[in-house]
């Protein structure tokens, strides 16, 4: 057992997993379509707002919003290559040829954050690009992605959709389960889309603090003063991923394959 | 060489094997049988291991598997043909593993044409029959071409082809010198392909001996003894220390006394016999004889002769 071997061990399993192109799909789809939705909803808002309000415009708050919404079908896509193991019975089979459990699991790690990490900017770049231009068409400010910021965020995007990946690997460890794990992941990813329905304080806090919302902090083109800044906020989702993984590592390692 | 050394796992109250200690040596299949649920698959998982034992060792070549730095090389296994992802084609699912333990695509190549896979190497195996698929299994296991082969129950639910493909590997694995250990719960499977048996029942060992051994302790000699005048007979034999049983066919199953002895018996009081037959027990009565106090679910006899 090579540290380079169980890599590409688990990239031919990774490639052969078809579900991962329905999540791939979905996600390109996602970020295509809720880009549009959210500019143009974006470009109504303006419109009807006051000559005052239109000045404090940002075009680029609505350019990544799709992104939560993709991160679902990555957090998916990471908890299948566990859960396909569990729900095919191969996890005995993976095992046996890698005794080393803390090994498979790093590099089942490697493989799912390499290709969520590289898939992140491709999807933030269209949607980015379609929200611009439901904007554009109504004759409301836009940006392009060459815009100062613009490129620093796409690049968050990726580090996002990384650590969303890793996130839902560690959870498919943990709940060994489809179902559970991808229900759960999506749970916990779009709590924040439900913080109104807390009391203001505790609202306040998910959608400062929350891990899904504070690592979407990555692709804020203009962070402002407001919430966390964009390092703090990626700070505060590893942490996260990184507490889930030791968690799954813990249990992997003690429950029998 | 496998060696096990009182190794137990414990669920709770339930000990699923339980104080368990046997070698399986080199250049010889070793049978290991159960009645369902006696232990056989947790004591593999066990020496491979997936599961961790309450207490005791389970070593290959002195080392436990987790320490074995390329273990497919070391150890084959096949222990559930099922698990296979039913999207990955048959290369790809060697490939993943042969990569892992240092193994080249040209390997995956040769295994695939060694089980008679070659032609199907880029399907799915989703749809594979149960052959398919125990084949696809056995590649698994002879990957790492490892001095070492564990396969739990390899033909169940096989065709007579499949069985017999199972038994002539098995053979020429051991013959190569390989150690071999093989669980089912068929005995008449194991006398044609065993050298050695584990016998277990309900996670104990009950015999760890050479399969004609096996028999010979095992099988309680009988005389088949046929007569017009059975009860006449059964008495004498009785005084003369003999177990009588009522036997098939009307006949006396006599255990205790030779098939001369018995002979000579009747010939001396006048009686007339019919058939006196020395038999012996086969292996799946002995087998069935030595398990019989330990089977999880035993069904009570239906119409019982007396």
């Amino acid at each position: 057992m090579t540290a380079y071997g169980v890599l590409r061990s688990e990239w031919v399993k990774f490639r052969s997993i078809r579900a991962m192109l329905g999540c791939l799909a979905g996600a390109v789809v996602a970020a295509g379509s809720y880009g549009y939705l959210f500019g143009m909803a974006a470009a109504r808002d303006y419109l009807a707002a006051p000559a005052a309000d239109r000045a404090a415009f940002d075009p680029t708050e609505t350019a990544f919003r799709a992104l939560v919404l993709v991160g679902v079908l990555i957090s998916a896509a990471g908890a299948l290559t566990v859960t396909s193991e569990y729900a095919s019975g191969t996890m005995p089979v993976s095992v046996t040829a890698v005794p080393r459990r803390g090994l498979l699991l790093a590099g089942k790690g490697a493989v799912v954050a390499l290709a969520t990490l590289l898939t992140g900017p491709p999807l933030a770049l269209l949607s980015l690009t379609l929200s611009q231009a439901a904007l554009a068409a109504r004759g409301v400010p836009s940006v392009g992605p060459g815009d100062p910021g613009v490129p620093g965020a796409l690049l968050g995007a990726g580090l996002f959709t990384g650590l969303i990946g890793l996130y839902g690997m560690a959870l498919g460890f943990l709940l060994r389960r489809s179902a559970g794990a991808v229900s759960l992941g999506t749970f916990l990813l779009v709590l924040p889309g439900m913080a109104g329905l807390f009391p203001e304080a505790v609202a306040r806090w998910i959608v400062t603090w929350w891990p899904s919302a504070a690592g979407a902090r990555l692709f804020a083109v203009h962070p402002g003063t407001e919430g966390l800044a964009p390092l703090a906020g990626a700070g505060v989702l590893a942490a996260t991923v990184l507490g889930l993984l030791c968690a799954a590592a813990a249990l992997f390692h003690r429950r029998d394959a | 060489m496998i060696e096990l050394r009182q190794l137990t796992k414990r669920y709770g109250e339930v000990a699923v094997v339980d104080g368990l200690s046997f070698d399986v040596r080199p250049g010889a299949v070793t049978g290991f049988l159960g009645p369902n649920g006696a232990g056989k698959t947790s004591t593999m998982r066990m020496i491979l291991g997936l599961d961790r034992p309450t207490s005791g060792s389970a070593t290959i070549g002195g080392r436990r598997y987790a320490d074995l730095p390329m273990p497919l090389r070391e150890v084959g296994a096949l222990l559930d043909a099922h698990a296979v992802h039913p999207r990955r084609t048959a290369f790809d699912h060697l490939l993943s593993l042969a990569y892992g333990n240092g193994i080249g695509r040209r390997r995956v190549e040769e295994v695939l044409g060694l089980v008679g896979l070659a032609d199907v190497a880029g399907r799915r195996p989703g749809g594979f029959s149960l052959g398919m698929k125990q084949r696809l299994g056995i590649a698994v296991a002879l990957l790492g071409d490892p001095p070492v082969v564990l396969l739990d129950e390899p033909v169940n639910g096989l065709d007579p082809e499949g069985i017999r493909w199972i038994r002539t590997l098995t053979r020429s694995l051991a013959a190569q010198g390989r150690t071999v250990l093989l669980s089912s719960h068929l005995m008449s499977e194991m006398a044609l392909t065993a050298d050695h048996l584990v016998v277990i029942g309900r996670g104990r060992l009950i015999a760890d001996t050479g399969l004609e051994a096996f028999v010979r302790s095992a099988a309680r000699q009988a005389v088949l003894v046929r007569t017009p005048d059975a009860p006449r007979l059964a008495s004498l034999l009785r005084e003369a220390g003999a177990v009588v049983r009522p036997g098939a066919g009307g006949g006396l199953t006599v255990t205790g006394l030779s098939g001369a002895e018995i002979g000579g018996l009747a010939g001396a009081h006048g009686i007339v016999l019919h058939e006196l037959t020395p038999w012996r027990a086969s292996l799946e009565e002995a087998y069935l004889e030595l398990t019989g106090d330990s089977v999880e679910f035993a069904s009570s006899p239906a119409g019982a002769v007396s």
